[in-house]
């Protein structure tokens, strides 16, 4: 609880500016209203009293050592004791009480200390005493009382909030300090794997040493599995409602037998969870049937694009593309085959496929509505 | 036979260090300088003058963003090439505003290696398919805040440029589909990067210019 205790320190500072400002009050309206004394000698040296009392409670109040429960009980006791002085003074017709709203500062000090349960006894206390001296309740004594029952438990309530914000902003902060450090490590020790494994892909690469040369395309394998890996960390899962569809191509690039290679903004892509599945299956089946027609050895390229109302993705392979006539001979012989499904799954999300084939290779580009 | 390129190698890895180094120096490069980290590398760079920095982003001391920075300050004739391990999408994208002018990430062969080293050492500008996605996706953000200078945007041209880059079309490929020199392929990518840089500058010096300090035409 050092956050909570750091809340009372402050809380304590700001008393003692309450506690002077009082006591200055105190001490001015009894000299101006010195005359209903009965016995003025005794009220002088009652009122310094409460002053030395004041300077004191403000020093020792600065330490959470001496906030104790002598202390506080103390603070509480001179303010009872000087409103019971009152009718001993002034006479039993008295109106002010000595300390007036001298008292606050003991009722603030127990509901910063026991919070509203602290208020609480202790604006009863002083209520009790006050009301028990006075032969009949007028409105402002009435006014005064209700605002004592009311003023304590209130301002002790905000102070346990206070504290207990405050304590909870602590935790938080270490808690974000620690994921952070966590994060760092983690990205120390990824970047040193990394490393190795993209150095044993390079050295064994040219290697005449079939073993040699095939320890070296696993950790090629494996160097890029764990980077995607990486960068899928760092996407956002605002719920399971809301995909990230640079994370899931991410995802289907690394784990496609084809060696793919994808493009994306670098920021996560938000889409409903459904939307996203299906352009990830769509782009899918674009991958699959790269492999089925170019062969395993070909390499695809997949970029992620976000426009201010779309989202598009392009696939695209270095094959020899789609003989022309090829996909309209499927079509009248009522082969719709994977371009079809393809065109399907993206014009029911209300979006287009496009379909570009030559020489220079194939390209789908599927453009979905965001 | 012109003189061997000179060329700096900054990376924190030994091993890495020694295989790029190797590997340069066989293809008859000239590795001037290695550095292990931002500090060696800032300190070597003035007597060494490499013509080509190789550099890895994660590396200790000033990171490589900031090395790159630096180093192009001063000498803007000098050329960074980013070598990347895990291709932190954020830190390329913020080298390349330094003026890194081209990317690889580790796993690239040898001969891509040597061959990038060729290119940004001849002023052109190499870049990964993951590259022009990051930076055809930083320009369209850009497009969707403030407006700035209709200048640092990028034309149709250049747009679809780089998004036959990101589907990793090679620059002669391009060149072929468009009907245009493999020259002009070149300039046109070597534009997005310049604006990309100047949108850079433009971000850090906005206040100057809300402030009517700019220079007009």
């Amino acid at each position: 609880m050092r956050a909570g205790a750091a809340v009372e320190d402050r809380l304590f500072r700001a008393l003692a500016l309450v506690r002077v400002v009082v006591t200055i009050n105190m001490v001015v309206l009894n000299v101006y209203r010195r005359d209903n004394y009965d016995h003025p000698w005794a009220a002088v040296v009652l009122i310094a009293a409460l002053v030395a009392w004041t300077g004191y409670a403000i020093r020792a109040s600065t330490s959470a050592q001496r906030r104790t429960t002598t202390f506080l009980a103390l603070d509480l006791a001179w303010a009872i004791a000087a409103i019971a002085a009152t009718p001993v003074l002034k006479g039993d017709d008295f109106n002010a009480t000595i300390p007036g709203f001298w008292v606050m500062g003991a009722l603030l000090a127990w509901a910063i200390h026991w919070h509203w349960k602290g208020g609480l006894v202790a604006g009863a206390l002083l209520s009790i005493t006050d009301l028990g001296l006075r032969d009949g309740v007028d409105q402002a004594n009435y006014g005064n009382v209700f605002l004592l029952m009311i003023g304590g438990p209130i301002v002790g309530y905000m102070c346990e909030s206070l504290q207990r914000m405050a304590a909870e902003r602590d935790a938080a902060e270490r808690a974000a300090a620690a994921a952070e450090e966590r994060t760092r490590l983690a990205r120390a020790v990824h970047d040193g794997v990394l490393q190795v494994l993209a150095l044993v892909q390079r050295r064994g690469a040219g290697s005449a040493d079939a073993e040699i040369a095939d320890l070296a395309r696993l950790a090629g394998e494996q160097e890029r599995v764990l980077r995607s890996l990486i960068r899928q960390q760092g996407t956002v899962t605002t719920g399971p409602a809301v995909r990230d569809l640079a994370g899931m191509l991410e995802e289907i690039a690394t784990g496609h037998a084809l060696r793919v290679e994808l493009a994306t903004p670098g920021v996560p892509v938000p889409l409903p969870g459904d939307v996203a599945h299906e352009v990830v299956a769509a782009v899918g089946s674009c991958l699959d049937n790269v492999e089925t027609h170019v062969g395993p050895d070909a390499r695809a390229w997949v970029l992620l694009e976000v426009l201010p109302d779309t989202v598009v993705v392009s696939v695209r392979d270095d094959g020899p593309g789609i003989p022309p006539g090829r996909l309209e001979s499927a079509v009248r012989e009522g082969r719709l085959g994977v371009s079809e499904s393809i065109r399907g799954r993206i014009e029911d999300l209300g979006g287009t496929a496009t379909l570009d084939t030559g020489t220079h290779g194939t390209e789908w580009e599927l453009t979905i509505p965001r | 036979m012109s003189e061997p390129i000179r060329i700096m190698v900054v990376d924190d890895h030994p091993m890495w260090r020694d295989a790029v180094e190797r590997d340069l120096a066989a293809a008859g490069y000239d590795v001037v300088a290695v550095a292990a980290d931002g500090h060696q590398a800032l300190a070597r760079f003035p007597a060494a003058r490499p013509q080509v920095v190789v550099l890895d982003l994660q590396i200790p001391g000033p990171n490589g963003v900031e090395v790159t920075a630096q180093v192009l300050q001063q000498d803007p004739s000098a050329r960074v090439l980013i070598l990347s391990a895990s291709g932190e999408q954020n830190d390329v994208l913020e080298a390349v505003k330094a003026g890194a002018t081209g990317y690889l990430v580790k796993s690239a062969s040898r001969e891509e290696l040597i061959d990038a080293v060729r290119r940004v050492a001849a002023g052109d500008t190499v870049f990964t398919p993951g590259l022009a996605g990051l930076v055809l996706g930083e320009f369209r953000r850009m497009a969707e805040g403030p407006a700035d200078d209709p200048r640092d945007e990028l034309t149709e041209r250049e747009t679809e440029i780089l998004k036959m880059v990101a589907k990793g079309m090679s620059y002669k490929q391009i060149a072929e589909r468009l009907v245009i020199s493999h020259r002009t392929v070149q300039n046109h990518v070597q534009n997005t990067l310049r604006k990309l840089q100047m949108n850079n500058r433009v971000q850090l010096t906005r206040w100057a210019i809300e402030h009517g300090l700019d220079d007009d035409e």
